[in-house]
């Protein structure tokens, strides 16, 4: 791809609310974009920033407040290519979540006090407001899928990226299953791939940091999950925990049985 | 084949040096309370002799769950060639052999597999004879016995080892211990019947397949199918443990520069919504009841016409492996067979 200017490609790596997570990984695989790149604007990682036009921007965090929601318009102003990476900025992570539990208005008195001036905005994905080319989703991003990403947008290609649940990562690894052997409440089978599951390889339940995996059946996730003895509202914050959209739950309908063959 | 013959159980030290001197030894290990896995070996103590299933079957040592097929740079092509290897599998069991026959076939079916071929040659599989649990179910999939898929099987007849050589590389193994081993004698032989005979008395599924091919066109539109389909997951487990599932999924990772990259084959799973989605969003196989029915058929009737055999061989694993418990092979066909009453999968 030759930018705009019929140069190296220029691109810039953005935040809005969220932890920083992805803008590490970018830094740390930076050396390996620098000779095919000119990254022209990274205010977490240099002090001379450019704000023209780019080809792709990498944009981490959610939209949570009217400053983001500007910062937004004018990324998306200036991308030929606008990347989402990690999960607040596809699917808005546990800020979304704890936003369809209460009233941000009632967040913010409770920790900022109730005279507050600060402005805020129940928390969203970056998809809600501009149009998203690429959504890299993780908590925080894997980096062979990001430089995969990176590979096919610099040849003006739009990247392949599956949604196969942490399961299949999981059984490659031959690990042994700690929803079924341990009764954890492991959430593997309704979350997206790519940590190479990380926690059920420790023996820990994965808990659906990368969001929901490409028709992820939580209806039956819940079943399961009730039938070993989990209530079913500590389910459902479970499974809504890191921003899964309200549609997935729509079918949930199932009484709970615990007789099984 | 050579007559049979019998190792003592405490000269089994020396077998298993003798397998180490051809190359990497695998077999079962203990990884957890409940599960198995076949990983490299270094003394007989490591083998967990009583595994019935491992979590993996030994599908992985030919056909990798991820393996770098092709290497491109600059306009070229280099095909990558697995790794000179020798591999000595140690420890399985009759179902894992069978299914190790039946992937021969499709792998060996023109366009043959190469990669699959060359690791299958370069190995040694040495059977070890195991004691059915609640789950098997091989008998009734004709998959109880040794099969043609094996170097040496052992017999484990009480203090001996009862060893059938099938291979030219088996008995190049059987002659380096000759003083170790016997022929097997008349004694032996009723000890390794006795086993059998035990053996065939413990299953206790109470499957009968005679009926499975016409079953399973005639119960298609059952309501079973969408009953379970509400439980499943799409998780994918049941095809990664199915010692005959090989269905893949090529990925390109290219370079950044654009000029080199490389494609990889990872193992896929027709439970994925994506496996049968194509262009303008259509998929054969939309929901999960469409994608379970689809692999219960595939396993217990899909190769009926094309090789004449099931590629299912009773081995347990994805009834074990299916946090929904509806990969219960036996309790399904048993409903679909009206011998069961479905009480346990309605919504």
């Amino acid at each position: 791809m030759l930018s705009s200017q019929g140069t190296v490609p220029r691109i810039a790596v953005e935040s809005l609310t969220g932890c920083a997570g992805e803008l590490l990984v970018i830094l740390e695989n930076l050396d390996k974009l620098l000779p095919y790149v000119r990254v022209v604007s990274f205010p977490f990682a240099q002090s001379q920033n450019d704000s023209g036009a780019v080809d792709i921007t990498f944009l981490e965090g959610s939209v949570s407040n009217p400053h983001d929601l500007e910062k937004l318009k004018r990324i998306r102003a200036k991308s030929r290519w606008l990347v989402a990476v990690g999960n607040c900025a596809v699917w808005g992570c546990v800020q979304k979540s704890a936003c369809s539990h209460c009233k941000v208005e009632d967040m913010l008195k409770a920790v900022y006090g109730q005279d507050s001036k600060i402005e805020v905005l129940p928390s969203t994905s970056l998809d809600e407001h501009v149009k998203v080319d690429v959504k890299l989703s993780g908590c925080p991003i894997n980096a062979t899928q990001f430089l995969s990403v990176t590979a096919n947008l610099l040849q003006d290609h739009l990247p392949y990226i599956t949604h196969k649940p942490v399961c299949l990562e999981c059984k490659l690894k031959e690990n042994p299953c700690v929803l079924i052997e341990d009764n954890l409440p492991c959430l593997g089978p309704v979350t997206a791939a790519g940590c190479g599951a990380l926690c059920p390889s420790v023996g820990a339940a994965c808990y659906g940091c990368w969001g929901p995996s490409q028709d992820a059946q939580m209806d039956a996730m819940a079943v399961i999950l009730q039938e070993k003895g989990y209530a079913i509202d500590e389910v459902l914050n479970r499974l809504q925990s890191f921003g899964a959209p309200a549609k997935l739950f729509e079918r949930m309908k199932f009484e709970v049985k615990n007789e099984r063959v | 084949m050579l007559k049979p013959v019998v190792l003592p159980k405490n000269a089994f030290k020396l077998f298993f040096q003798s397998l180490k001197g051809l190359g990497t030894v695998y077999a079962p290990v203990k990884v957890s309370e409940k599960s198995y896995s076949f990983k490299e070996v270094h003394s007989p103590e490591e083998i967990a002799f009583e595994a019935l299933r491992t979590i993996l079957p030994p599908k992985k040592f030919f056909y990798p769950q991820e393996e770098t097929l092709i290497r491109y740079k600059n306009g070229d092509f280099e095909e990558v060639q697995p790794e000179k290897k020798f591999q000595v599998i140690f420890g399985v069991h009759p179902c894992d052999l069978a299914s190790l026959g039946i992937l021969d076939t499709i792998f060996s079916s023109e366009p043959a597999d190469s990669h699959y071929l060359k690791r299958r040659e370069q190995s040694l599989l040495v059977g070890l004879s195991c004691m059915p649990d609640k789950h098997c179910f091989c008998n009734a999939m004709n998959a109880d016995t040794a099969g043609s898929a094996y170097d040496l099987f052992l017999t484990d007849t009480g203090e001996e080892y009862f060893i059938e050589i099938r291979s030219a590389k088996g008995v190049e193994l059987i002659k380096s211990l000759a003083e170790k081993v016997s022929d097997a004698n008349p004694e032996n032989h009723e000890a390794y019947k006795e086993f059998w005979k035990k053996r065939e008395a413990a299953f206790s599924h109470g499957l009968e397949t005679e009926n499975l091919r016409s079953l399973l066109d005639l119960e298609w539109e059952n309501q079973i199918w969408d009953e379970m389909g509400k439980r499943c997951l799409s998780c994918g487990n049941c095809t990664p443990v199915c010692p005959t599932c090989y269905c893949f999924d090529l990925v390109d990772i290219a370079g950044l520069n654009a000029k080199e990259g490389e494609r990889v084959r990872q193992w896929d799973s027709c439970q994925f919504v994506g496996f049968a989605q194509v262009n303008g969003d259509f998929n054969f196989r939309a929901t999960p009841a469409d994608r379970l029915k689809f692999w219960y058929r595939h396993k217990l009737h899909g190769f009926d016409d094309a090789y004449g055999f099931k590629t299912c061989v009773g081995c347990g694993r994805c009834t074990e492996s299916c946090p929904a418990g509806i990969d219960d092979i036996v309790q399904v066909v048993k409903i679909l067979q009206g011998k069961k009453e479905n009480k346990h999968y309605e919504p």
